[in-house]
């Protein structure tokens, strides 16, 4: 963006001074900042590559996939295929559940980073707010297969070990993984614990913005620490909050893959089956690539309008936005 | 950049949807179809030009250290042997074994990097290419080119590979067809000198005293049956509450969903659900089955001495270093029995069976090179090659004592690493084919550590007992091919959730699961199947 700007302003001038010698100055221009163009290239690539590219599938949404002619071969169906998914009782269980599930996770684990970087910001001990800051890092790199199996010795009803704790002071085991609503309880924390660490980078970036002046001002005026909080150091956070939430509003339709399916289990399936995973039983399991298309085109399609919703609303709200 | 991290988790499955397929077509829709028709016997034996086939392999990650999957004993085996005679390089693809059918369908779809011989265990993925017209008619290169495969397989186990009424499929012959047997520890029961329970009736009261009486002084951990949500645990106790059932119920009342036939709709199936209910909660099973769908947590528990009694594949627990093994290392005393417990109204202790088919192997049809192909599996069923892949060289690997390759104690590591992945190279057959079933079964038994081996014979004869066949329609229900992922899905869930009820919500929760898979696809199957059945009749 920074690049675009500049380049534009800076061409603007050059154009302005040597009107006549256009071919030249263009020349001179683009030798000049060539970097700055280099540098967009491999986003670009990014993009036209991973996100645009694959639109050209899209299609196998509307025809009768058949593996062996291809995209191009197969025929077209219309809508039909969406009359099927619209059809289908899993569909609105699994939409039910991906909404159910981000929703929830925006409240559990929306608010959890925020709070984390605060207090490691009011943190005075150098060395003890670095250490915990890496112990916070360390659940976003392990992957979802292995805190799967953690969970499972951890949560388990017979043999994980919070139930034998539970048991052996003559407690009823707690069926964390195998009664619905214990899961999502499960299923919410563990999530937390996964991602509030990492989640705090983003406001840390942003606290270090705030000027420290204005804390010293307040402290001064005899502000404590919680009215600090809350007048500076919230406020300076307000945009991060809000293009943050924007773009977890976006995501409120399409859910990760790993996490539902490796701590999901049949016995609570009525909440764990989601989008992702039932695109995966349909397409890849099943090889119907065109209802799971259809899927995916619903989920990019509602998700867009999700995103354009927020950042509208953010906009009349608190003339905060992203686009 | 968090932003961007995070969409691409979460578009995960999209991407791999859309991406992966949408890129890898892009090609497929050039290559397949520039060349319609790839001619099957064009230029076979006739030029001398040398061409190369390609092989899918199963890759189980457990090459030892030296091989690789694509490059082994076997393989050089296959290259000396049946490539370098024949002007052919054989090269193998990889297909990681747990995602089999996804990678398959990938591979398929790509049109890129096929094998020329692709194989799956899942009927309903032969049944999809098939019906797409993906694979190529083998039933003419058979007839010219493979007249030791189509003696070796027979006309029985063709005939699972054909698809309305044409060859599309090389099934491979299975020489065990004896699915699952029952194990009990015999040490508990001596403890509480109890007689080996003979009916489901008896059974209960010998998981009743387990748990009461706790033999083994386990301290309240003791599991009186070990139970998963993978067929081989709940298959056996299932079936044997199924009623006797007539000729027409076993044609429209079965629902095959994957290789297994279900019997979701069979009278007794209900009743087995809620047996499965009442150990669950009087604490006679184990709480945690539903989580267990690899069977990983049985195992351990087995070899933890906490199991009673539980059902398993016949000779699943018996390997060197499996469950029994490990099971006598950590409880000193500790004996397994191999023993035939459920039982039905008619008293007979009634299991599924095998279909006596195992892979179907496919040829794309794409592929240049099907004659080749069809040649490979031709070369492997004459003369002695097949023994040879399977059992490796004698003296080192094996000795022959009455006509059965006995497998050599002690071997050296080089022997032992040239036979690993013996199952998955030779494709033709699941399992040692020694001529006779009698034989298969003592060459199984045989190459089972020595101190296993009584109750080796014993498990593969309760296996091979009182079995149910497989139905085998007059034509791939197409339903099935639709569904059957999801309904095994729900099926799967409608035992959790059956069994994990209370009692009292049995009833409803039963109701409402039923209703649901119905729903799901379980009604268009079984229209589906009474419309065959009837035109059966028909004919």
């Amino acid at each position: 963006m920074n690049a675009k700007g500049r380049g534009a302003a800076s061409s603007l001038r050059v154009n302005r001074l040597h009107k006549e010698e256009t071919a030249v100055s263009l020349n001179a221009y683009f030798r000049r900042y060539w970097q700055l163009y280099a540098l967009l290239v491999l986003p670009l690539a990014y993009f036209i590559i991973f996100k645009y590219g694959p639109m050209y599938g899209i299609q196998i949404a509307f025809k009768d996939f058949n593996f062996f002619q291809g995209i191009m071969g197969s025929e077209w169906i219309g809508l039909e295929a969406f009359k099927e998914v619209f059809g289908m009782r899993d569909f609105y269980l699994t939409l039910r559940n991906t909404l159910m599930l981000n929703f929830l996770d925006l409240l559990v684990s929306f608010p959890a980073p925020l709070i984390l970087a605060i207090m490691l910001y009011e943190m005075r001990t150098l060395w003890f707010k670095k250490l915990s800051q890496t112990i916070l890092y360390i659940p976003h790199f392990i992957s979802w297969v292995i805190i799967g199996g953690i969970v499972y010795q951890v949560f388990g009803t017979q043999s994980g070990m919070i139930n034998n704790l539970i048991t052996s002071m003559g407690f009823e085991a707690i069926p964390f993984l195998t009664d619905k609503n214990d899961w999502l309880i499960t299923y919410l924390l563990v999530g937390m614990w996964q991602s509030a660490g990492w989640g705090t980078i983003i406001y840390l970036a942003a606290l270090t913005g705030i000027n420290k002046e204005l804390f010293e001002a307040a402290g001064i005026d005899g502000a404590g620490r919680f009215k600090r909080i809350w007048h500076i150091t919230l406020p300076g956070l307000k945009s991060t909050i809000v293009v943050l939430l924007i773009i977890n509003l976006g995501h409120m339709i399409s859910i990760g893959f790993e996490r539902p399916y490796v701590i999901g289990n049949l016995a609570v399936r009525e909440y764990s089956d989601v989008l992702s995973t039932f695109v995966y039983r349909i397409g890849l399991q099943s090889g119907q690539y065109t209802l799971a298309t259809v899927v995916g085109l619903f989920q990019a399609v509602v998700g867009l309008v999700f995103v354009l919703g927020a950042n509208y609303a953010s906009k009349k709200l608190t003339d905060e936005s992203i686009l | 950049m968090i932003s961007m991290m995070r969409k691409r988790g979460a578009s995960q499955t999209k991407k791999a949807a859309l991406v992966l397929l949408a890129c890898s077509l892009l090609f497929t829709a050039c290559s397949s179809n520039s060349k319609p028709e790839a001619s099957s016997g064009t230029n076979a034996g006739t030029s001398k030009e040398r061409v190369t086939l390609k092989i899918e392999v199963f890759d189980r990650g457990n090459s030892p250290a030296g091989s690789t999957i694509t490059d082994n004993y076997l393989t050089k085996f296959v290259q000396q042997n049946f490539g370098d005679p024949n002007n052919i390089d054989v090269e193998f693809v990889p297909v990681p074994r747990s995602e089999e059918v996804e990678k398959l369908n990938v591979l398929m779809a790509s049109g890129s990097n096929v094998p020329d011989i692709v194989f799956t265990y899942d009927p309903n993925t032969f049944n999809r290419y098939a019906t797409q017209g993906g694979l190529t008619d083998v039933g003419p290169l058979l007839d010219e080119h493979a007249p030791n495969l189509k003696a070796f397989l027979g006309d029985d186990v063709l005939g699972y590979g054909q698809f309305q009424g044409t060859q599309f499929a090389v099934p491979a012959i299975r020489s065990i067809v004896g699915k699952y047997a029952s194990f009990i520890r015999q040490d508990w029961l001596d403890k509480l000198s109890m007689p080996v329970p003979q009916t489901t009736e008896e059974l209960y009261n010998v998981l009743k005293a387990f748990k009461e009486k706790d033999p083994s002084g386990t301290g309240g951990q003791v599991i009186p049956l070990g139970m998963t949500i993978a067929s081989a645990q709940y298959e056996p106790l299932i079936w044997s509450f199924i009623k006797p059932t007539t000729e027409e119920q076993k044609y429209t009342l079965m629902q095959q969903l994957g290789s297994n036939d279900y019997p979701t709709l069979l009278p007794g199936f209900k009743e087995g659900l809620q047996f499965m209910n009442k150990l669950y909660n009087e604490g006679l099973m184990s709480k945690d089955f539903g989580l267990d769908k690899d069977k990983k947590k049985l195992g351990e528990d087995v070899s933890n001495g906490k199991i009673g009694f539980f059902s398993e594949d016949d000779i699943n627990p018996f390997y060197d270093k499996g469950s029994y093994d490990v099971l006598q290392q950590n409880v000193p005393g500790a004996l397994l029995a191999s023993v035939d417990v459920y039982t039905n109204e008619e008293g007979k202790h009634a299991k599924p069976m095998y279909a006596p088919n195992g892979l179907y192997i496919m040829i794309p049809k794409s592929s240049e090179r099907s004659v080749e192909a069809i040649k490979y599996l031709e070369w492997m069923a004459t003369g002695d090659n097949l023994f040879k892949m399977q059992n490796g060289v004698e003296g080192e690997n094996y000795t022959m004592v009455d006509d059965i390759p006995v497998t050599v104690e002690n071997q050296t590591e080089e022997a032992k690493n040239r036979l690993y992945n013996s199952g998955d190279m030779a494709i033709i057959s699941n399992g040692k084919q020694l001529g006779s079933m009698e034989k298969n079964l003592k060459a199984r038994e045989l190459q089972m550590p020595k101190k296993f081996q009584d109750q080796v014979a014993a498990a593969q004869k309760v296996a091979n007992s009182d079995v149910i066949p497989p139905v085998l329609m007059d034509r791939p229900i197409e339903a099935q091919t639709k569904y059957a992922t999801t309904l095994l899905d729900k099926f799967n869930e409608m035992i959790v959730k059956t069994t994990m009820s209370k009692p009292e919500q049995f009833e409803s929760i039963y109701e409402t699961m039923l209703k649901d898979y119905m729903a799901s696809g379980g009604q268009a199957i079984l229209d589906e199947r009474t419309a065959v059945y009837k035109e059966m009749l028909a004919k």
